[in-house]
């Protein structure tokens, strides 16, 4: 970058700064968001998972996922994840080529969002974080416990937002051709929560 | 109790029998209504098209005019709207302030200052409301489907209370019949596809006499049924509670 | 060229209309459905606008809060005063990074700077990766829609286009296998882009973090695989607080498109390992637009599109016939903002029903600028001469009763004398072409009254 480049952005900047402290109104107060309460249940939240395009299925923990991954996605020979031994390796240096062959990501979801099917997926359960979108089908597992009602909640719980993280509701999804709804789009084709 | 009748411009020159159902509807309801005949106009043609500096005579006019009233009653949401809405350009005078507090739908000022929240009388036909944008979101005369389900409103509560009378449910309860004013000439083509876009859906579902609060809406959509010589009759709201018989 | 002239041009295809207008329709529907079902809709929409109302009143003090927490995340965090300097700083760092291969998701900030013709202007290859996004980019159109960009296209079209573009099988109109087709053609981009661009839905002050929102995962999918991640933001996206979030979430898919909440809502907030993240904020007219009083509620908008899908001018207009980068009734109060004179017809495009307003679900009083800009432009001039000075006639002419009432009746006279043609000449009379005059009757009411003076 030159100088006179610097500078410039430099400068705008400062201008801009200046113009919003210039033409910004008199302060208005900022309120506070209450908890508006709602429906938890995981009936709830699985009603609205099959609604958005995904599917819950119960398991039972700590008994292993094999066997339900192997009837579930049967075709599926390249799976990712730290919940399953014989995996393939996937960590943050993961060279692009070699994301883009798993067929299945099984990952750890820490919150369901009953009133809209979302899960909270932060980076440290994503071994790559472009795993949940370039894997074909992804599979979240979910404790039922950590079900809330709304975002309100589900905002009130997270620690933090970490360096990158999702709420990922449903597979991937578009209806940019005439409105008619396809799903997968570009990110994941299926969505399945393991319950438990 | 001085009641004013303010008639719009437009009903006063091709609309006379919305008028004269007014005052007469009024004064079975207990109230000679005064016409006063230096009326004109509430600006509104003005106002929307940019022109609101010009407009600020006739607002002051209007002022002049019906300041000594305790209620100002017009058969039209939208000139009531914009009174009370955008005559805020004029000093805030005491008289401004008693005008524009004091000016009333005909319908709000029968259901909410007169109590009557039904009408004696018959009208066995299938009735089309049309609700006009200004009345029903501007003054809130009825629920708006872009915040809730529920059909109601003060004029489909009036109309309903009549005896045989059947309301139409729209497909499209509550969109904006492409009138607005100048825009009915500056956007001809758009305004003309939605007066047809909202017929047709009174068509489709039965309405033979379509009826509303504001004659302007009314005036736009008598235009397309009479051009397409559909078999549906327009009248204001205010004749057919005044007992108006159809053709 | 005015909208009311592009308008007619679109309306004139009467069968394309019904189908735009039904199928935006529909997604207003699917908006009322969502919007019923959470009881505390109406309370969100009034925190949502509070909340950002707030924002605009401390908007200096929030973006260098947010601007020092995300160089503290190891963002880097650069400044735009217009579309220029931000075209320039996006390519700055692509040339940087020795890139040509570019995707970017979703973001109507870089099409408002017109960023694609800058970059590939210089030999960048710049791929939209949106679906509706890449079919318009492939046709070489502009957006017709916020968040529904191709929505001016039958499927038809986009078979024609993927045919020509990616060879599809001629004739096949199937979204599915166009979807598929698609999915292929930009899985390829994906994997090879070493820059991708996205915009930003919301950015957050006490985090410097930024908020994406798709339903496709082409933003997440593009910028995890990229090595650098360029976030195009216009200032006015900032929400003060992390919980802030809750309230805009809820809003932001149910009032777009009836959704609970969009598929990815992606949180950024630190570059990855080994990874650059920028972060772009963009003023453009927007510092300016705060100066306004009476506008400056605008800045309020999340870009949810909800607005056109009530508009009863736009589902029958079409986006492209308002020639600005944000259509329907949104765009007709911000663009007066950019270029008053260009986008003097805007203003004029609704009938002011209100329904914008009502739907909006950051409650801005969108009618009401409609109405306020309309002033604004008839003091700078920027109406036809010609309705102007009818206007003032009708204006003095309003003011005066003696002069009303001979007006009146001359105007009722001469139609109820002059040939039906003359009155009904479509060249003449904009209001014949498709509606028959009011039958004029004998008396006004006034003369009625005078007359019979009792009821």
């Amino acid at each position: 970058m030159t100088h006179q480049h610097i500078n410039k952005v430099t400068s705008s900047r400062e201008n801009i700064l200046a113009a919003a402290q210039a033409n910004k109104p008199a302060e208005t107060p900022l309120p506070t968001v209450p908890d508006f309460g709602g429906d938890a249940s995981v009936e709830r939240f699985t009603q609205v998972l099959a609604g958005i395009g995904g599917r819950a299925v119960w398991v039972q923990r700590p008994q292993p996922l094999e066997p339900v991954l192997a009837q579930l996605f049967p075709e599926a020979r390249r799976i990712a994840s730290p919940l399953l031994a014989g995996a393939v390796d996937i960590n943050a240096q993961t060279p692009t080529a070699l994301l883009a062959e798993i067929d299945l990501a099984v990952l750890e979801g820490e919150i369901g969002v009953a009133e809209n099917g979302a899960i909270w997926l932060p980076e440290a359960n994503m071994l790559h974080r472009a795993l949940p979108t370039v894997t074909q089908h992804l599979v979240l597992v979910l404790d039922h416990r950590c079900i809330v009602a709304t975002m309100h909640q589900a905002y009130a719980r997270l620690p933090g937002t970490g360096g990158y993280g999702a709420f990922v509701a449903g597979p991937s999804k578009t209806a940019d051709i005439e409105q008619s709804l396809v799903i997968g789009a570009h990110g994941a084709r299926s969505l399945v929560v393991l319950l438990y | 109790m001085r009641v004013a009748l303010f008639i719009p411009c437009y009903v006063d020159q091709f609309y006379p029998q919305v008028g004269i159902a007014s005052l007469q509807l009024l004064q079975k309801l207990g109230v000679t209504a005064h016409f006063p005949a230096q009326q004109t106009c509430c600006g509104q043609p003005l106002a929307n098209s940019g022109c609101e500096r010009d407009a600020l005579p006739i607002y002051r006019h209007f002022v002049a005019t019906f300041q000594c009233y305790d209620y100002i009653v017009a058969p039209s949401g939208s000139c009531v709207y914009h009174v009370r809405k955008h005559f805020d350009k004029l000093e805030q005078t005491p008289e401004v302030q008693k005008v524009r507090a004091a000016t009333y739908d005909l319908i709000d000022f029968i259901t909410q200052v007169l109590g009557v929240t039904e009408l004696p009388g018959a009208f066995p036909h299938k009735v089309g409301l049309h609700l006009s944008c200004h009345g029903q979101r501007g003054l809130h005369q009825a629920n708006e489907s872009e915040l809730t389900p529920v059909r109601d409103g003060q004029l489909r509560r009036l109309l309903s209370s009549l005896d045989g009378i059947e309301l139409t449910e729209l497909d499209r309860n509550d969109e904006c019949c492409g009138f607005g004013g100048t825009f009915c000439v500056s956007e001809e083509a758009i305004s003309a596809r939605m007066g047809q876009d909202r017929v047709q859906d009174h068509l489709r579902n039965g309405t033979t006499v379509l009826t509303g609060g504001d004659m302007s809406c009314l005036m736009h959509l008598q235009g397309i049924v009479r051009r397409r010589q559909l078999p549906m009759q327009v009248l204001h709201a205010v004749e057919i509670l005044n007992g108006e018989m159809v053709k | 060229m005015t909208h009311a002239l592009r308008a007619s041009t679109f309306v004139a295809d009467a069968e394309r209309t019904s189908w735009h207008d039904e199928t935006l329709w529909f997604v207003r529907q699917k908006r009322d459905k969502a919007v019923y079902a959470v009881p505390e809709f109406q309370e969100l929409r009034e925190l949502a606008s509070q909340i950002k109302e707030h924002t605009l009143s401390r908007l200096d003090e929030y973006l260098m809060q947010f601007e020092a927490k995300a160089q503290r995340n190891g963002v880097q965090v650069h400044w735009a005063a217009n579309a220029q300097e931000h075209n320039d700083i996006v390519l700055d760092i692509i040339r940087r990074h020795g890139a040509t291969r570019v995707v970017k998701s979703k973001s109507m900030l870089t099409e408002e700077c017109h960023l694609n013709p800058h970059l590939t202007g210089h030999g960048i290859e710049v791929i939209d990766t949106d679906l509706g996004e890449r079919i318009i980019q492939l046709r070489e159109e502009a957006p017709s829609h916020l968040v529904l960009p191709a929505i001016h296209l039958k499927k038809e079209d986009v078979s024609d286009t993927f045919h020509l573009h990616l060879g599809t099988e001629k004739g096949n109109h199937d979204p599915q296998q166009l979807t598929e087709a698609a999915r292929q053609h930009l899985r390829a981009k994906f994997l090879a882009a070493e820059v991708a661009i996205s915009g930003v839905n919301f950015a957050v002050a006490e985090t410097g973090g930024v908020v994406i929102c798709t339903n496709e995962g082409n933003a997440d999918l593009g910028v995890n695989l990229a090595r650098v991640h360029i976030a195009c933001m216009g200032l006015e996206k900032l929400v003060p607080r992390l919980t802030d979030l809750g309230v805009f979430t809820r809003l932001l898919a149910r009032s777009a498109t009836g959704q609970p909440v969009t598929t990815y809502t992606s949180h950024y907030t630190k570059p990855a390992a080994g990874k650059e993240l920028h972060l772009v904020i963009v003023d453009n007219g927007r510092t300016q637009q705060l100066g306004r009083p009476d506008f400056r509620a605008s800045l309020k908008c999340i870009r949810c599109g909800a607005c056109m899908n009530t508009c009863p001018v736009y589902r029958r207009s079409g986006g492209h016939s308002y020639d600005f980068t944000v259509p329907g009734p949104i765009g007709a109060i911000l663009s007066p903002n950019i270029d008053l004179k260009k986008h003097s017809s805007l203003p004029f495009a609704s009938t002011l029903c209100g329904s914008c307003t009502d739907v909006c679900p950051v409650k801005i009083d969108i009618h009401t600028q409609l109405y306020k800009w309309r002033q604004v432009l008839a003091e700078a001039g920027e109406i036809p001469a010609a309705k102007k000075w009818s206007l003032q006639f009708m204006g003095r002419l309003l003011a005066s009763p003696t002069a009303f009432g001979i007006g009146g009746r001359v105007a009722r006279t001469g139609l109820r004398l002059l040939p039906y043609r003359l009155t009904h000449s479509k060249t003449f009379n904009a209001w014949a072409v498709a509606r028959e005059l009011p039958e004029p009757p004998k008396q006004s009411f006034r003369e009625w009254y005078r007359e019979t003076g009792k009821v």
